[in-house]
């Protein structure tokens, strides 16, 4: 059984209108054909009814005998020929005996039933009309009429008839041009109405659209304009999506403080386990550590929840860059005997990163302070667009870099660590998870100052 | 040497309190932002600890209300929040140094070692240049009081200018001061660089010198000392 509910909305507002249509057409046809018979017959009926009355008015009584009329039409004479008339005599007894008949009756009678005599004696000298049998049996109309005239005993009854077939012809001709035109018609309106559905019906499909990009991350609302009927809707959507994102910001945030909350405990307990002698201290201490590596894993993942929602952001690259230097150049600053690092660094003013500007902070410090680690006091950062809708973060450093194999398992390791706990001796891994997040990359290679050269290929945001 | 330590939690107070008289400094305890202000402001320590989330007042505003205060006591901070967008913040309110909890004792006291020996360098003369000054012991630039946030690169660049204003330095001598020798960058690094520069002190204080280079200026009605 088929859910109607179910059905096409389209398809449903089609066969409504049209099965309607095919109603109405319906009716309007036989009603027209009708109509049109009617009129048909009425004319048709008139002119026999001249007839009769020339019968009737014609014929006299000489010397007991009827006389007909001379009656020119051609048609009457010729056997068969269609027309017919007769005169017809009711006796005393209720027996009918043909007086006189038209030429064109030949061998055959034009006889009425005894029902339709009964008709006409029931209003002697009202025409009335029959549908009759006729020579070949075919089908004629006749009026008649019952009358006296003087001089004659008996009532006569004067009959014209006619065929009828060319009117049946007529009408069925019409109905069939009927049926066409409203046929045609009705199609006309059919697709005028699938028409209307499917273009009515638009500001439904565009919605749904949007509702599928909002879905995918592709926007963050619906922003289209729709007709009154659908703006509630649209409104209601952007209320719901609002609602949605709030609730993740608040699991974002409420994760992000009990993990926090947890970390000046822990402190303590390292402190306190560092200064104390024995197994205790050891397992605290060893716990503790374990303790502060889920948190921060956890802490990354309710980020990375969250940004699945949103990923329109567009965040430009060259004051991140400019904050990381000088923010690294601060913490690194007693590195090689209180020289500090000394960060080089290259970004076009008008590159943007497509992402959270927290997200791309993470990446590039990250890198940035590996480097930082691992350098001999120089770090260059370069920042460039890589075609149309990516960018390459390259980070080097002058330290004394891995070698190829080191390289590799460095990256496999930043590989395995992700799917099991953190940690990572490099601070690749983070990058590393970071980046796949945003459909990115992370490559080692040599830097031609010497060291370790990261290069993280990340997708670009549009000028 | 005199520490001020402002802490909220008690049980972390009381090992870092202990911590540190045990490596020999005088501590005094803030437990929440109003006291820390008050006693920064009012007393001469050698160095701060802050941690952030601090009762009343946080401590990137106590820090901020310092610096701007004119407070210049070294200060480093303890925080939770370890990302890189809060390390950032942390030291763009003035900051020296960072430290992410949980952190070891140990960590703690190398890096205040490390802060208290930086600090404790000789004065040397400041240098300025109209509202624009130079502090070579710091590291530190300002304009009208207001700390500038410069990489090695610029802060050097500036340095150098500094100790030239007045005068028009080519280019050629400009790239030799900021890079050693054995990097040679392309040929607009400079431009790049006066034009961060510029960006962070205001446009009007480099004047360039079409075809020369480059010249450092007071602005128009800065008295020079």
């Amino acid at each position: 059984m088929l859910d109607l509910r179910r059905r096409s909305l389209v398809r449903r507002l089609v066969l409504i209108a049209g099965a309607w249509t095919l109603v109405v057409m319906l009716a309007a046809g036989v009603f027209l054909t009708a109509q049109f018979k009617a009129a048909a017959i009425r004319r048709f009926d008139s002119s026999l009814a001249v007839l009769t009355d020339d019968l009737y008015a014609g014929s006299t009584i000489e010397d007991g005998q009827l006389r007909a009329p001379v009656l020119t039409d051609i048609r009457a004479t010729r056997a068969y020929s269609g027309r017919y008339w007769a005169i017809l005599d009711k006796s005393e007894d209720g027996a009918i005996r043909p007086l006189v008949r038209s030429r064109s009756l030949f061998d055959s009678d034009l006889m009425l039933a005894s029902s339709q005599i009964d008709q006409l004696d029931a209003a002697p000298g009202k025409t009335q009309y029959f549908d009759l049998r006729g020579p070949q049996d075919k089908p004629l109309r006749a009026a008649a009429i019952l009358a006296r005239l003087p001089g004659y005993a008996d009532p006569l009854v004067f009959v014209a008839a006619e065929d009828r077939s060319p009117i049946d012809a007529d009408a069925s001709q019409f109905g069939r041009i009927t049926i066409f035109a409203l046929s045609i018609l009705g199609v006309g309106l059919i697709l005028a109405v699938v028409v209307q559905v499917r273009f009515g019906l638009q500001p439904l499909f565009r919605l749904r659209r949007e509702v599928a990009a909002v879905r995918r991350g592709k926007a963050e609302r619906l922003d289209g304009i729709y007709p009154v009927e659908l703006e509630p809707l649209a409104v209601e959507l952007n209320a719901l999506l609002a609602h949605n994102q709030e609730v993740v910001e608040r699991q974002r945030t409420h994760v992000g403080n009990l993990a926090h909350a947890l970390k000046t405990p822990l402190s303590v307990m390292l402190t306190e386990a560092s200064q104390q002698p024995g197994q205790l201290a050891e397992v605290v201490e060893r716990q503790a550590q374990t303790m502060r590596e889920q948190v921060d894993h956890h802490l990354r993942r309710a980020r990375a929840a969250a940004r699945s929602q949103t990923s329109g952001e567009r965040t430009p690259v060259e004051p991140i860059l400019d904050e990381l230097a000088v923010t690294l150049e601060r913490i690194f600053q007693d590195k090689s005997d209180g020289q500090g690092i000394e960060i080089d660094w290259r970004c076009p003013e008008d590159l943007a990163f497509q992402g959270e500007k927290q997200d791309f902070m993470e990446l590039a410090g990250n890198l940035m302070e590996n480097a930082g680690k691992w350098c001999r006091g120089k770090i260059r950062v370069e920042a460039a667009p890589q075609g149309e809708a990516r960018m390459l973060l390259t980070v080097d450093d002058d330290g004394p870099g891995l070698t190829p194999e080191e390289r590799s398992q460095a990256l496999k390791r930043g590989q395995r660590l992700d799917e099991k706990a953190p940690g990572s001796g490099l601070g690749l891994s983070i990058v590393d998870e970071l980046a796949r997040a945003y459909r990115g990359s992370v490559q080692l290679g040599e830097s031609p100052l010497g060291g370790l050269r990261v290069t993280l290929d990340l997708p670009r945001a549009e000028g | 040497m005199r520490i001020l330590l402002v802490e909220d939690d008690p049980d972390l107070s009381r090992q870092l309190k202990l911590a540190l008289a045990d490596a020999g400094y005088a501590v005094d305890h803030a437990p929440d932002g109003e006291e820390a202000q008050f006693l920064g402001e009012t007393e001469p320590y050698d160095a701060v600890v802050l941690d952030l989330g601090l009762p009343k007042v946080d401590g990137v505003s106590v820090l901020e209300r310092w610096r701007r205060g004119n407070v210049t006591t070294p200060v480093l901070i303890l925080t939770a929040r370890a990302a890189w967008s809060d390390k950032v913040a942390g030291f763009d309110a003035g900051a020296d140094d960072y430290l992410a909890k949980p952190f070891h004792t140990e960590e703690l006291l190398a890096r205040l070692r490390a802060l208290l020996r930086r600090s404790a360098g000789h004065a040397a003369p400041s240098l300025s240049c109209g509202a624009l000054r130079l502090d070579p012991r710091a590291a530190r630039a300002s304009v009208n009081g207001e700390p500038l946030r410069l990489t090695s690169l610029e802060y050097r660049l500036l340095h150098y200018m500094m100790m030239h204003q007045g005068r028009v330095i080519g280019r050629t001598e400009l790239v030799e001061h900021l890079y050693d020798q054995d990097f040679d960058r392309d040929s607009n690094t400079i431009e790049v660089f006066i034009g961060r520069l510029r960006k962070k002190l205001g446009a009007d204080r480099i004047e360039t010198v079409r075809g020369l280079g480059y010249r450092l200026t007071p602005l128009a009605g800065e008295a020079t000392d």
